[in-house]
Order: C-alpha cells, then structure tokens, then sequence
C-alpha cells in the first residue's frame, strides 16, 4: 500500500501551514468550521485558530466571495471554500468583475484564493460535477491552477495563498481520496510556482498535454502505448493561466505531435487555445494535427454509463494517442 | 403507523402521543378562525387524503434509507419530519398550479402524481424518469412540477417568472416553491422575491425553516426574523406550523386565494425541523448539532403521529380505516422501488445517446 498523504492531506497542510506562519491568512465558507467542510478539509481548524480565522458564511456565494475581496482590500489574505466549485457561478460577479479588474483598473492588488473541488466521474451530475475553469481562465486578472498530485495541492496552495492576484484554486474531487496519490510532502519551507508545468513521463514520440485527473488517465494510456513501443511525453500543465507556453512549446519540439486531454467539455476547453498557441509559436515542428480527447459538449449527466460515454476515457486517449503517433 | 427501527430516527421509533403536545396541536387548529373554517370544511375523505400523503412521504423515504443500506444508492436526502410543509402546502393547489420542490420536498412529487416509479427511478439514474437517467433532480411538467437544479435559491426567481406568466395571461394559476432557511442567503432568493412582489406576481413561497443549512445551524447564518420578510419585501407574510400538516394546508390555502386574487407573492415562513442529517451520510454528525432535548421535543412533534392520533382520537376517524390506507401506500411504495430496481441494467440509457437534445429541435 502507498504511503504518504493524500491530496485532501495536503491541501489541508497547506492551509494549515500558511496560517500558522502568516496570521493575515483567513478561510471562509460554507460549513467550515463547527461542520469541518462538506469534504472535511478544515476538520479541526476551528479548535485550532478559532472562530476569528475559521470563518462559517451564510449560503451566499457573490457574499462570500466579495467579503473576501473586501478583507483583502484591508490587508487580509483570505481563503475562501466554496463547497463545489458548481456553486461558484452565484459568485461570479464579484470574482470576474471586481476582483479581476481592480488591479488593471486602480492598481489593487486583490490577493485572495477561492478554492474546492470541481471535476467530476464520481456520480455527481449536472450540478457538482462541472469543470468551471474556462469561465475564469478567460477573464483576465485571474490565475487559474489546478493541481494533479498532492504535492503540488500542497505547494501551488501555499502559492496560490502567497499571491498578490486572485487565484481560482480548482481540487479535483476524484482525487482527494485517491489511495494511489499517496505520496510524501514537501516540508513547510517548500513553495511552488504558478505558471509552471511539469513533465511526468519522458518520451519522444507524442506529447500529451493534461491537467488534473486527466494527468492519471493520460499517464495510463502511455503505459498502455509503451508496450507496444509508443513513448508519450506527459505534460501536467498544473496551471491553466497562466499557461506556461515554454514546456508547451518545448513539448512540440521534441515530439512534433500533440494530444491535449481534459475533461473539460471540448468547446471552449482548454484545448483549443494550446491548439491556437501552438499554431502561432510552433507551427513548423509539427508532424501532425494537434489532436483532442475532451468531454463531450454536454452538461454532465448522472447516470454512470452516460458520464462514462461523456467524460475521456483511458481507451479514448490512447486510441486517439496510437492514431496520432501512426500519423 | 408501522415504525421501522433500522431505518427511522430512535425519536420515531419509539413514538407515543403526548397529552400536551396533542392539545396543542388541536389548539393550532381553531387559533385562526379563517384558517379554522377552511379546515372545517375537509370531509374526512379529504383528511384522509392529508394521511395518505405524510404515510407516502415517509415511507418513500424509508425506502430510499433502506436502499442506502442495501448499497443500492449511496445517500439521500430526506424529508422526514418535515413532511406536513410539503404535503399540506400541495393540497392547497389546484391540478393547474405549479410547484418548484427542492429535493427534501420530494413528497410534492407524489402529491401532484408523479409516479412512484419515476421517484425511485430518479435516484437510480435509469430512463424511467423525466430526466432519463441524466439528473436525480426530478418533475413533470405536465403534472405542474418544475425540477430544481442544485443550487439552492435558484428556484424562486424560476417560480416568479412561472407566476409572472400566469399574471400577464390573466389565468388563475398559482407558482409555489419551498426554500430552506440557509437558502434564503443566496442572492437568487432575494432577488426572486423582490422581482415578485415588484410584478405582482402569484407566486407563493414557502420558507422551510428546519433550523438547520448542511452543518451549520440557522442562526449562525441568520441573525434576523424571517416573519419580517413581509414587511421587507412588501408581500403578505403567514405562519404556519411546520409539523402540522393541517396549519399548513390551511395557511397555505388562504396564500393561494390571495393569489389567485390578485395580492400575491405570498410569504409563508413554516418552523419545522430537520430530524436527520444534511443526507444519509451526516445523520450521526448532525445529531451533534443540536442537543439530544431538541430532538426528543421535535420527535414529539412527528407530523404523521401527531395527525394520526388526532384524527382518531379528536375527529373520530376509524382507526382501521388509516392502517388499510398505510398499507396501500406501502404496498404501492413497494412495489414502485421493485419496479424501478428491475430497471437497473435494463432501463438505462444509451451511452450513444449522451449527446442527444442539448438543444430544443422544434420551435414550440
Ligand atoms: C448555491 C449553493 N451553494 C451551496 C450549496 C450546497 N448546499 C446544498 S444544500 C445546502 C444547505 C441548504 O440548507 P437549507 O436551505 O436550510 O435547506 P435544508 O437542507 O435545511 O432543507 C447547501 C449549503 C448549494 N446546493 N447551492
Ligand atoms: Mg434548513
């Protein structure tokens, strides 16, 4: 068995950690504190820092996130939970309209983290199950991460906290729990950087470029094709804005073709602007169609078979993969 | 009626009547002398009726509670205790009224006729339901049942534009929708409300006050009185008695007449209290919320035995009368969940078909 700590360890050592080394820092939400989350992120945290820091909201969404705008303004680094990403559209205003513009409009600053988990596969539907980056990732003034392993749950969190912009902090629900991410943390010094991929797998012929639990799905897939001597190249992207446009670029470079997964609906997805990226800054490396295996364009159905037809899956990537290695 | 030990909360289980609290419900009933004739003048047919519909509430519920604890679902959300609010609200509308429930008003689904099967169905994802396995969120339109979405609060504005419609086209038709305590925090809910009082628009809207939002109890969210919304908003306000499904038949009534009259939205603020848990998952962590004295205070107060007793001990209906309804409704109850589990692997829908109707094909 995998030992270590999980991604929903992590999360929470994050957030521990920066509270204790940074009093400024503040959660609220929906349900954290007496209750500990809906997922039990912040179990304990009210014994711990008390009701000042830990901080139960009302089910108002636009009032959680503008409260976090406003402490910010004054000073504060708030972190606020909203208990599925889903309900977050009920803030949008506040996040897409006055966060993101304050500091191109009048030079503030806007440093607060609205985390929680988005991403589906387990059974939740339409409504607690959705992929809300793009909504964001297209609104400048908003960065946007969405880490794949614990420990970088553990560093971009912390990072994201140290910020001085707004951060959309997107944990991927499938994963919190997830026995195989197991792994050992950074210690409370270590810090990661938004804006930079990773490279998970090393390999040659294909680059498939992901994030989140579309990283695992992929990474299986290029087990699958290794056997039968198709080297993928696996790149997390791990931030979705900014993009880190070098790793995409170097991807093209040493491989010369591109699959991009997400689960993520494929109008609008991330997807297609590497696709455009690359079309601009890589065109002539390539040997292939920039490809992609996405979630169909359809709300997120409930039924298992239906969400296992709309959400990519590991045989879609790797057929799309051997296609595209065979081009 | 028939309790079930593994399934209902211990307050229920062990249930008896308690003189006071009888004398108190019978109190509520000629408090109000409109809301005592309106009551007054149900046959017992029609009382029965009120019966039937809490004995189906929870037995459905059981049910879901003991497919959680076969695996055959993985939770649900119940509205157990609470279901004179919905039961008793529904039988005040006409067959062409509409109603918006959130997922713990799941009783108004089988009160407007919505099948049994359908509401099992809706849980299995299967394509009995309305939604062919692609929401557990369920209705009807054609029996006046419009489904939620997840986000609490969203339905009321829905609901005020449901009533708007009704205005401009001069129909006597009511909109009803129930919103929880937490929910009424949301901007929608605001908004909803504020939109319907400023159009005029026949919408009643109940708030369900169970005290409680997931884990978090009602007044660390709410400092205020919600019987002040009328004022605020500028729309008549009632009370009701959320346990009692005749106050709430009766309060709600009296709303729907306003209505129909032209003097909507109605605000309705029923106390009530939610006896289990956010889901099945929480129950046990939820029971810390409160302490153990207000469970026992409002298990005394199980709308189902409360009626029970008082329609055979004050109204002197048969008690035999009420265990051959209770048994047709279990019977009906069983029978629904067998049919919808069959549907498991059988009636599911065509992962083909996960593209299919995003968009409306005809012009209506
Ligand atoms: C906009 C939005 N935010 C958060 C949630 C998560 N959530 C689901 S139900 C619920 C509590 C609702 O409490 P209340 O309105 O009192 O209804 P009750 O569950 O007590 O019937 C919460 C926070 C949600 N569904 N929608
Ligand atoms: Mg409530």
């Amino acid at each position: 068995m995998a030992t270590g700590n999980t991604y929903i360890e992590a999360v929470r050592e994050a957030l521990l950690e920066e509270m204790k080394a940074d009093e400024r820092v503040f959660l609220l939400g929906e349900d954290i504190a007496t209750y500990g989350g809906a997922f039990k992120v912040t179990a304990g945290f009210l014994d711990e820092f008390g009701a000042e820091r830990v901080v139960d909201t009302p089910i108002a969404e636009a009032g959680i996130v503008g409260a976090a705008i406003g402490a910010a303004l004054m000073g504060l680094r708030p972190v606020a939970e909203i208990q599925f990403l889903d309900f977050l559209s009920c803030g949008f205003d506040q996040l897409t309209n006055f966060a993101a513009k304050a500091h191109y409009r009048w030079g503030a600053a806007i440093p607060i983290v609205i985390r929680g988990p988005g991403g589906g596969g387990v059974g939740g539907g339409p409504f607690h199950s959705q992929s809300v980056e793009m909504y964001f990732v297209k609104t400048p003034g908003i960065k946007v991460v969405a880490p794949s392993t614990a420990a970088d749950a553990k560093l971009l969190l912390k990072a994201a906290i140290r910020d001085p912009n707004p951060v959309l902090f997107i944990e991927h629900k499938a994963l919190y729990r997830a026995p195989a991410l197991r792994e050992a943390l950074p210690g409370p010094d270590a810090v990661g950087v938004i804006g930079e991929a990773a490279v998970r797998r090393e390999g040659d012929d294909l680059a498939i470029l992901s994030y989140g639990a579309m990283v695992h799905k992929s990474l299986e897939a290029a087990a699958a094709l290794a056997a039968d001597g198709i080297e993928a190249r696996v790149v997390d992207l791990r931030t979705l804005q900014p993009l880190d446009d070098e790793a995409i670029v170097e991807a093209v470079r040493r491989c010369g073709k591109v699959l991009i997964v997400h689960e993520d609906t494929r109008t609008g997805g991330i997807a297609g602007e590497i696709t455009a990226r690359i079309n601009e800054r890589a065109f002539e490396w390539l040997d292939g169609p920039v490809t992609r295996v996405t979630a169909q364009d359809t709300p997120v159905p409930y039924n298992k078979g239906l969400e296992a037809a709309f959400f990519p899956q590991v045989e879609d990537i790797e057929a799309a993969a051997r296609r595209l290695a065979a081009y | 009626m028939k309790r079930f030990s593994a399934y209902e909360f211990p307050e229920y289980v062990d249930w008896r009547p308690d003189p006071e609290v009888q004398a108190g419900f019978a109190a509520t009933i000629t408090r109000d002398p409109e809301r005592a004739a309106l009551i007054d003048a149900l046959d017992d047919d029609a009382l029965v009726d009120l019966y039937r519909g809490l004995v189906a509430a929870r037995l459905h519920d059981v049910q879901l509670k003991r497919w959680v604890k076969q695996g055959v679902i993985t939770k649900a959300w119940l509205g157990s205790g609470e279901e004179a609010v919905t039961v008793g609200s529904c039988a005040a509308l006409g067959p062409d009224d509409v109603v918006g429930p959130m997922i713990r008003n799941a009783a108004a689904l089988i009160e407007r006729g919505v099948s049994l099967v359908d509401c099992f169905a809706g849980y299995l994802g299967t394509t009995d339901s309305i939604t062919g396995g692609r929401d557990l969120h369920i209705g009807d339109p054609d029996k006046g049942v419009i489904p939620p979405i997840s986000h609490v609060g969203d339905l009321v504005p829905v609901m005020a534009g449901c009533a708007l419609a009704f205005r401009m086209r001069k129909e006597p038709r009511v909109a009803l929708t129930w919103t929880g305590d937490g929910s009424t925090a949301t901007g929608a809910v605001h908004e909803g409300l504020r939109t319907a009082a400023a159009l005029g628009a026949p919408l009643v809207c109940v708030v369900q006050d169970n005290q409680v939002a997931l884990g978090t109890r009602m007044e660390a969210a709410y400092r205020g009185d919600f019987t002040a919304y009328g004022a605020a908003y500028g729309a008549m306000l009632l009370e009701m008695d959320g346990n009692h499904v005749l106050d709430c038949y009766a309060a709600t009534k009296r709303a729907v007449d306003a209505c129909r009259a032209g003097d909507g939205p109605v605000i309705i603020v029923a106390r009530t209290f939610r006896m289990g848990g956010h889901a099945t998952h929480d129950e046990r962590e939820a029971r810390e919320l409160f302490d153990d004295a207000v469970y026992r205070h409002w298990g005394q107060r199980d709308p189902v035995g409360c009626y029970e007793t008082w329609l055979v001990e004050q109204r002197g209906v048969d008690r035999a009368r009420l265990e051959a309804v209770e048994a047709e409704v279990a019977a009906q109850i069983d029978a629904a969940a067998e049919e919808a589990k069959a549907g498991r692997g059988v009636r599911e829908p065509d992962p083909a078909t996960v593209t299919d109707g995003v968009y409306a094909a005809e012009a209506g």
